[in-house]
């Protein structure tokens, strides 16, 4: 074969898409990176939007508690009610000054085992593992949902099923199985994060396994593939985009999975163990610092799993 | 059924058993209450390095001879040979490349990556791969594109993609379903000029499906026009426009000659 007259094929003739543009001065090499703006300055200006109104709304949700108290007689060295509204000792929404301080508190030795940060890596821990095992299971289903119609029709109303059991009644049954076998602590906080992130794994992996359009399925059967070769080559690699979404939405609810987990069984570490502690002790402004640690834990995750997406399918142009 | 306005030898320009031999071939559908005969009493006989155009309106069957051949459907009745044995050994033996209306590429996988998909599927010796894909790629004119991702090229480049893949494995039958139908004019004749030219240097046989009389005209040794309800073979037109073809042959007068008798057979069916 020769290569003569290659230089004929005119590169991109005048073919009307916005995208031929530029593409004669496009380098041959990996896909253009186009440098991502930062979500910092959109995160701050709804922090700033936050603390704008966070003031007025602390006063008028304290304001109650405050009267209540000082009809009560209690003193708590302040007159009016909206003056107390600020120094109440287990306030509705505390002060940014009482946030503060428990903040401190629950964060000066991060690793000690009574600390927030600490806790969180124990439930971040469970969720990941939890989120793994996930993959693997939502994988599996989803292989064998695409692969068998009658698998789908005799198991997929039963998958559905398993979503509407509460975390809370699942919890301590799993824990007093698990315990019975010796299992304790961390693996059954992971076990119930992996039963609520395996099913959008196993929709978005199944629709994913099924997202190859017929002409290149086609494709492959012209070359004769074996189905393992269509597979690998080319149903896995098109689910990967609907993994990486089902797993942002998995993520959050196996968060608040692992957290349910930790209040409604005996634990002795993680969020979930901190905020049955201290709503015994009523002690509400350690728990909004708790919901903080939570909330900055599951941004974590989200943008762990962001990341990872964007290593593993680097074909995609940077949205 | 062969028609033809000039005086013309009828021979194939290759002799030897047809390559693909098609008789009394007929596709039946199954549609909500009823059925649609896509393809009725076919009978057709390509010669080894022959470019025959299947030219019809939609619904004519042309894509589903296509597909016939290349053993991606069954026939409801008649016979089909390709390359020898039946359309299923044929495939088997992986003995086409099939370009289809749409590029169909790996968007995981850059340029390189998709010319070496079909390599990597038949598993041929792993160091080799490489070199043959890049060959393929030079022959369509793309080697300083092959890490680039189909979402970086044109239309026009992601098909010469797929036809590079197609060649990779190296079939002697090209089997090509209007690959150039969601283009340009201008980037079509470009590439239209470009396919006679690896056509006349890799001695394939081509079997091309097109809606374009002037395309069907210019690339082809014969042209087969079909019509639709039923889809059938309207007649096959020889067309004697000398070779190598370049541009001028488009002002040739038998040219038009040609594109006439194509468009008179396609508006009989009509009728």
């Amino acid at each position: 074969m020769s290569e003569g007259g290659s230089g004929k094929w005119v590169v991109g003739s005048g073919n009307g898409q916005g995208r031929v543009q530029g593409m004669t001065t496009l380098p041959a090499s990996t896909p253009r990176r186009v440098r991502r703006p930062s979500n910092l300055l959109p995160m701050l200006a709804v922090a700033v939007f936050a603390a704008l109104i966070y003031w007025p709304v602390m006063l008028f949700a304290n304001q109650g508690a405050a009267q209540k108290a000082l009809d009560s007689g209690a003193d708590l060295g302040c007159k009016t009610a909206l003056a107390c509204a600020t120094q109440l000792r287990n306030p509705v929404i505390p002060a940014p000054g009482q946030f503060w301080v428990g903040m401190r508190s629950l964060s000066a030795q991060p690793f000690s085992a009574t600390a927030a940060p600490y806790n969180a890596l124990v439930t971040g821990g469970e969720t990941l593992l939890g989120l793994g095992l996930a993959v693997v299971v939502g994988l599996a289903l989803a292989t064998l949902l695409v692969r068998s119609r009658s698998f789908e029709r005799a198991t997929l109303p039963w998958l559905v099923a398993s979503q509407t059991v509460p975390v809370v009644a699942l919890a301590p049954m799993l824990a007093v199985l698990l315990g019975q076998a010796g299992v304790q602590g961390f693996l059954p906080k992971a076990l119930i994060a992996a039963y609520i992130a395996f099913f959008p794994v196993t929709i978005g992996m199944a629709q994913g396994l099924r997202s190859p359009d017929p002409l290149q399925r086609d494709l492959m059967q012209t070359y004769r593939a074996s189905g393992p070769q269509t597979f690998l080559l080319l149903q896995l690699p098109a689910s990967l985009p609907y993994l990486f979404t089902s797993l942002k939405v998995a993520a959050t609810a196996a968060l608040v999975g692992s957290i349910v987990a930790e209040i409604s069984t005996i634990s002795f570490s993680g969020l979930g163990k901190m905020l049955a502690e201290n709503s015994r002790a009523s002690d509400t402004v350690a728990l909004w610092v708790i919901m903080v640690y939570g909330a900055a834990l599951g941004i974590a995750l989200v943008a762990l799993i962001g990341l990872l997406e964007r290593a593993v399918t680097r074909w995609r142009p940077v949205a | 059924m062969t028609h033809s306005l000039l005086p013309t030898s009828h021979s194939p320009p290759h002799s030897g058993p047809p390559i693909v031999s098609v008789r009394d071939l007929g596709m039946i559908f199954p549609v909500p209450g009823g059925q649609t005969v896509a393809l009725q009493d076919a009978n057709l006989e390509i010669m080894p390095g022959e470019f025959i155009s299947l030219i019809g309106p939609s619904g004519c069957g042309k894509t589903t001879l296509l597909r016939l051949m290349a053993d991606l459907i069954s026939p409801t009745s008649g016979q089909l040979t390709v390359n020898g044995g039946t359309p299923r050994q044929a495939r088997e033996a992986r003995s086409y490349g099939y370009v289809f209306q749409a590029p169909a590429l790996m968007e995981w996988r850059n340029v390189l990556g998709n010319v070496r998909l079909p390599l990597d599927v038949m598993n041929t010796p792993k160091d080799s791969r490489a070199a043959r894909a890049r060959e393929m790629l030079r022959l369509v004119g793309l080697e300083k594109f092959e890490r680039s991702y189909p979402w970086q090229l044109s239309g026009g480049m992601q098909q010469r993609v797929s036809i590079a893949r197609a060649l990779a494995p190296g079939p002697a039958l090209l089997f090509m379903d209007e690959p150039f139908g969601a283009l340009d004019e201008i980037t079509r004749e470009n590439l239209n000029l470009e396919l006679l030219r690896l056509w006349r240097e890799t001695g394939k046989t081509v079997v091309f499906v097109t809606h374009s009389i002037s395309e069907a005209v210019f690339l082809s040794s014969r042209v087969v026009v079909m019509t639709a309800r039923p889809g059938k073979i309207e007649g096959i037109v020889n067309i004697d426009l000398p070779q190598p073809r370049g541009e001028e042959s488009r002002e040739d007068p038998r040219f038009f000659q040609y594109a006439t008798e194509i468009r008179e057979l396609l508006r009989r069916g009509h009728e």
